[in-house]
């Protein structure tokens, strides 16, 4: 369980930093994307320490609805827009791979904690 | 998880809610550090001033008359209001076309005098196909065609970064068409220049494929467009569908703009693109003036939008 939560943390400081690195580079003067990136980067930020230093599973809840929601809001900007944007492909190149490789990466080590913990019948407090 | 009704007691609640202050704190602590990351690196990219700074107005469709918004000429004027209180002098003005609704000679003239007001050292234009409704464009070109080529498109070099404005409402069927000449005239224009020249193409209809069924595209951009692929940074601003939207396909970005004049539903909001009425005292909040600026070295364009509140 250390392992997962790790990695957990690695996956959130990986997309986090993704996030950030776009906002400071352009994404910043995007209408609501741009607010989008930086509340996403500094919650990724947060999880990721907390999660880091043992904090209560529901941190693992929180950090799986962040990334299945940054992967939701991924695809909708690739297919209909999302608050009138959207981009091509895996531009930008490489944070957008980077970013939903480390989302799927979060939202996988969230199932294979959740069955664990079901497994195990520890409590998920 | 258990069968068991789950209860937590004073501790465990005390507990959680100190986790959840944490993520509270790091959250806004960590958005803070970001967004003065974000500060300082744009402070230190604009180091006085950008390389080039421009205002970008649009569909101000002079003449209009429909409860959208009763009156069009108000709010354009309200908006060379906003440009002129920008705190800086602009490079240039861009208005990206609908410049009237009708293109009656009437509507050119008085559109025409109403921008000697915008206080700048250029004013450019580009064709809406409103503009161009009954005459292929001539009334257009004779009240702002002075100095461009074929039906009215032009290029020119400010500040290290080359300027192309085209012409895509003629000939249009259903989708914006720039024709033969014009796909010639682009690929000769950007022949000689280094591949780190920014680019910065406007046009009335977008250059992307924003709405096709609205005809909310350009059916021959792609050909334009691939002469502008070796650039570093291509920035492809439009008017035309009344509303903020961005796209980014490799180096070249596109931002629709917004309009002086009334919003259009967003793409596929019903059946056609008709002007939407809002309830009174929101239109303003609808229509908008956009700021654009470039500072050397960088890849991007920085854009502010403003509303006309």
């Amino acid at each position: 369980m250390i392992l997962i939560r790790l990695a957990m943390a690695a996956a959130l400081a990986v997309t986090g930093i993704s996030h950030a690195y776009l906002y400071v580079h352009g994404y910043q003067h995007i209408p609501t994307i741009g607010t989008a990136f930086v509340v996403q980067a500094s919650v990724s930020f947060a999880l990721a320490v907390l999660i880091l230093i043992g904090g209560p599973a529901w941190l693992s809840w929180a950090a799986a609805a962040l990334a299945g929601g940054a992967l939701g809001a991924f695809v909708l900007s690739r297919t209909v827009g999302l608050f009138g944007f959207s981009e091509q492909g895996w531009q930008p190149s490489p944070h957008a791979a980077i970013s939903v490789f480390a989302e799927l990466v979060a939202v996988g080590l969230w199932a294979i904690y959740v069955i664990g913990l079901r497994r195990t019948g520890a409590p998920q407090t | 998880m258990t069968d068991a009704p789950h209860t937590m007691n004073r501790r465990q609640l005390i507990r959680h809610s100190a986790w959840f202050g944490a993520a509270i704190g790091l959250a806004v602590a960590g958005g803070e550090v970001i967004s003065h990351v974000a500060g300082t690196a744009d402070a230190a990219r604009i180091q006085g001033r950008p390389t080039l700074r421009f205002a970008q107005v649009s569909d101000s469709h002079i003449g209009f008359l429909g409860k959208a918004n009763p009156n069009v000429a108000n709010s354009f004027n309200h908006a060379i209001d906003r440009i002129n209180n920008l705190g800086y002098t602009p490079d240039f003005v861009i208005h990206t076309g609908d410049l009237t609704h009708l293109a009656t000679p009437g509507q050119f003239d008085q559109v025409k005098q109403m921008m000697t007001g915008l206080r700048t050292p250029h004013v450019f234009t580009v064709p809406g196909e409103h503009d161009s409704i009954d005459d292929g464009g001539q009334k257009y070109r004779s009240a702002f065609g002075a100095g461009t080529r074929g039906d009215g498109w032009y290029s020119f070099d400010i500040a290290g970064v080359h300027v192309i404005a085209l012409v895509n409402t003629l000939n249009l069927k259903k989708l914006g068409h720039l024709g033969v000449d014009q796909l010639e005239f682009v690929a000769k224009d950007v022949a000689a220049l280094p591949s780190d020249t920014p680019i910065i193409v406007f046009s009335h209809i977008p250059l992307f494929a924003m709405y096709p069924d609205w005809g909310w595209g350009t059916d021959d951009a792609a050909q334009a467009l691939s002469y502008l692929r070796r650039f570093s940074s291509v920035t492809c601003l439009n008017g035309h569908v009344h509303q903020l939207f961005s796209k980014t396909e490799g180096n070249v970005t596109f931002h629709s703009g917004t309009t002086t004049a009334y919003p259009l539903p967003a793409p596929g909001d019903g059946p056609a693109p008709k002007p939407v009425t809002l309830p009174a005292g929101k239109l303003h909040d609808a229509l908008g003036i956009r700021e654009v600026s470039y500072t050397r070295g960088q890849s991007t364009l920085a854009l502010k939008e403003k509303v006309l509140q």
